[in-house]
């Protein structure tokens, strides 16, 4: 069995069954704006809902977008401003604890590191699955594999929905890893008219379905998905001509567009923050008040891990000097990389084609039109 | 193998001051475990670590056939100076190896020359030694590189010179040839003064066949590789040696990049070929 029906109440049972071995994370409402989070109900999935989103913009109502959803229609909305990133590669961690005393010095691994409790991603969007697997790249195919990412990815359990309404800045379509999810999922599941149709990629998917209600799949739904699919690539109004990368990007690292934009750029770093694939990230040392007394080492800490960004001002700091202190440099540097350095490093854009950079920059830069912009002489 | 995302202790055994700050601290790893599954090549780097300060990369000096893993070390940052403070017997962590090496095999049956200005010869004594020491060992196994080799060293003053000392030992297997920007009045001083590229026409070599390893400023090495290219060694026989920022050495936190390349892993050697397109271009 690789594909199966439910009807769509029964939906319930498949969260129930997922909620007695998992913790599950998934969309839910949270300061008017979906986020990722820990969902204890079915009933937090915001059903229905549909944002708005333009260039620095977010919207979330129940009809506040053009589009016209279907009423019975439950995943609706789009990506919010958390990726799934949040999760395999948390914004902080501890690397290792340290004590230094006369003795010496100490080094020692946190065990609690390793989550034993799996854990289900669900709603994670075809342009989600496309970012993980391009952070698999970078965290597990290097010289040296990311023990902490390598933990906590092996412990989840993906259950995709293939998109049927767009976001306003979505361009999966263009950058060939959406709106459909081809692979890298356990489940994937398609929203019908009156049903949902689930698609089974491993052995643990098949294991949730396990004894529960499910019905023969038929030609007319498959049909059905794809047409519905086919509709929602209609909607994507945003796109990149991957044809162009990275020639486009390697001809212009002079052209004047970037010290355009850097004039309109805060050097933020939302735009890395949001974005599922952008991975970069600080290591420092956390001290403890020690000295307190005798018999406390004289030093004791962590080394922790942080996610950093590109646009921070000494991200490309040594000693004497700073290679990047322009915001011209920063700017180039992130986009460079998402749309040119990446297909050299990992063999593919860094860039999913989800928009949140776009929604979530507070000055509405647009990845996409500022690659446009390097056509003008 | 030991994990290298996870400091190891090192001992200091002993330290030399090579100048007034540059020092040259010779190491033994404290886990036998971990002593056995330490290898490194030329022209690998190490991430030293004082816990509570930080890390700082820095090349390994030593030849992997030395007993000792020595770095050479000029003082620039909080962990630089802090190292500087330390003495025999106290315990630092390390991380590494890390990074890409001198090609060794490019030289089998070529001329070598070896360009440094500066700190930057700290990772070509590497070599330097590696080549010595095998010169010395008889056995015919051990293919000691045949052709002519030659150094090339450039720095601020005679005082400034690391590793003067050993030059005696280097004339052994290299020509030797150095200059300071500026001599030192009180000091006896038969080198040549001014740039590093001036004593390109000093050396007698055959273009065609010479491979490069070079490390040093970048202005340095810009000028000195456009000038070689100008006298016919070939891009692709250049080998360069990058500095960076590299916070984790395993390409996962992106400070060290330089174009689409990461300095810890792809570098910090470099084909000048491969690097060419990024290295006159401001802020990359
Ligand atoms: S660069 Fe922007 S559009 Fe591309 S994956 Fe990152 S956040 Fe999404
Ligand atoms: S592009 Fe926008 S989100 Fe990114 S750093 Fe600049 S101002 Fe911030």
């Amino acid at each position: 069995m690789t594909k199966a029906k439910i009807k769509k109440d029964h939906l319930k049972l498949i969260f129930d069954r997922l909620k007695t071995s998992h913790r599950i994370i998934g969309p839910k409402v949270e300061g008017n704006v979906i986020v990722l989070a820990e969902i204890a109900d079915l009933r937090d999935i915001p059903a229905g809902c549909k944002e708005q989103q333009g260039r620095g913009t977010y919207r979330l109502g129940k009809n506040s977008s053009q589009l016209s959803v279907a009423s019975s229609q439950i995943f609706s909305f789009s990506v919010g401003p958390d990726s799934f990133k949040r999760f395999m590669s948390p914004p902080v961690r501890e690397n290792f604890a340290f004590k230094k005393s006369k003795k010496g010095i100490s080094i020692s691994q946190n065990s609690s590191q390793v989550r034993e409790i799996s854990t289900a991603f669900i709603g994670m969007r075809a342009c989600d699955i496309a970012a993980l697997r391009l952070l698999d790249k970078v965290f597990l195919e290097g010289p040296v594999k990311d023990a902490g990412y390598d933990s906590l990815r092996r412990n989840s359990l993906i259950v995709g929905i293939n998109c049927l309404y767009p976001g306003d800045n979505c361009f999966c379509s263009s950058m060939d890893t959406g709106p459909v999810i081809r692979d890298g999922f356990d489940m994937a599941v398609t929203e019908l008219d009156d049903s949902f149709l689930l698609e089974i990629g491993t052995v643990r998917g098949r294991e949730i379905l396990n004894g529960l209600p499910i019905d023969e799949v038929s030609d007319k739904d498959l049909s059905e998905k794809v047409s519905k699919i086919e509709k929602c690539k209609k909607m994507i109004k945003k796109s990149i001509k991957v044809s162009e990368l990275p020639w486009l990007i390697y001809r212009n690292l002079e052209h004047p567009r970037w010290a355009d934009v850097a004039g309109r750029c805060l050097a933020c770093g939302n735009c890395t923050q949001v974005c599922p694939t952008c991975f970069c990230n600080s290591s420092y040392d956390n001290l403890q008040l020690s000295g307190i007394s005798k018999k406390l080492p004289e030093l004791s800490g962590a080394r922790i891990r942080t996610w950093d960004s590109c646009f921070s001002t000494n991200f490309a700091r040594v000693h004497g000097g700073n290679f990047r202190p322009s915001r011209r440099a920063r700017y180039r540097q992130w986009m460079s990389h998402k749309l040119a350095y990446w297909i050299d490093q990992f063999g593919s854009p860094g860039c999913v084609g989800c928009g949140r950079c776009i929604t979530w920059c507070p000055v509405g830069i647009d990845i996409t039109q500022e690659l446009e912009a390097l056509h003008a002489r | 193998m030991h994990d290298k995302s996870i400091p190891f202790e090192a001992t200091i055994r002993w330290i030399k001051k090579e100048t007034r700050d540059t020092a040259t601290y010779a190491l033994k790893i404290n886990s036998r475990e971990i002593q056995r599954t330490y290898t490194f090549k030329p022209g690998q780097f190490n991430m030293l670590y004082i816990p509570g300060i930080g890390e700082a990369p820095i090349s390994i000096s030593s030849s992997p056939t030395d007993h000792e893993i020595m770095h050479t070390i000029r003082i620039a940052g909080d962990v630089t100076t802090y190292i500087s403070r330390l003495n025999a017997g106290d315990v630092i962590g390390v991380r590494g190896p890390f990074g890409s090496n001198w090609p060794l095999e490019e030289i089998e049956d070529r001329d070598l020359m070896i360009i440094a200005g500066g700190v930057g010869i700290a990772p070509l004594r590497s070599v330097i030694r590696h080549i010595l020491m095998s010169g010395r060992r008889k056995k015919p196994t051990s293919r000691a590189p045949i052709g002519r080799k030659f150094i090339l060293y450039g720095a601020k003053t005679p005082k400034d010179m690391i590793f003067r000392d050993e030059f005696p030992r280097y004339m052994d297997a290299f020509q030797v040839f150095l200059t300071v920007d500026k001599a030192d009045p009180e000091e006896y001083w038969r080198g040549e003064v001014g740039l590093i590229t001036g004593l390109l026409n000093k050396v007698s070599f055959n273009p065609l066949n010479t491979v490069v390893f070079m490390c040093g400023p970048e202005v340095m090495m810009q000028g000195m590789t456009k000038e070689m290219i100008l006298r016919g060694v070939p891009g692709e026989k250049i080998f360069i040696s990058m500095e960076r920022n590299m916070n984790c050495g395993m390409g996962v936190c992106g400070h060290c990049m330089f174009g689409p390349k990461f300095v810890c892993k792809d570098g910090p050697v470099f084909r000048f070929t491969d690097i060419e397109g990024f290295l006159g271009i401001k802020e990359i």
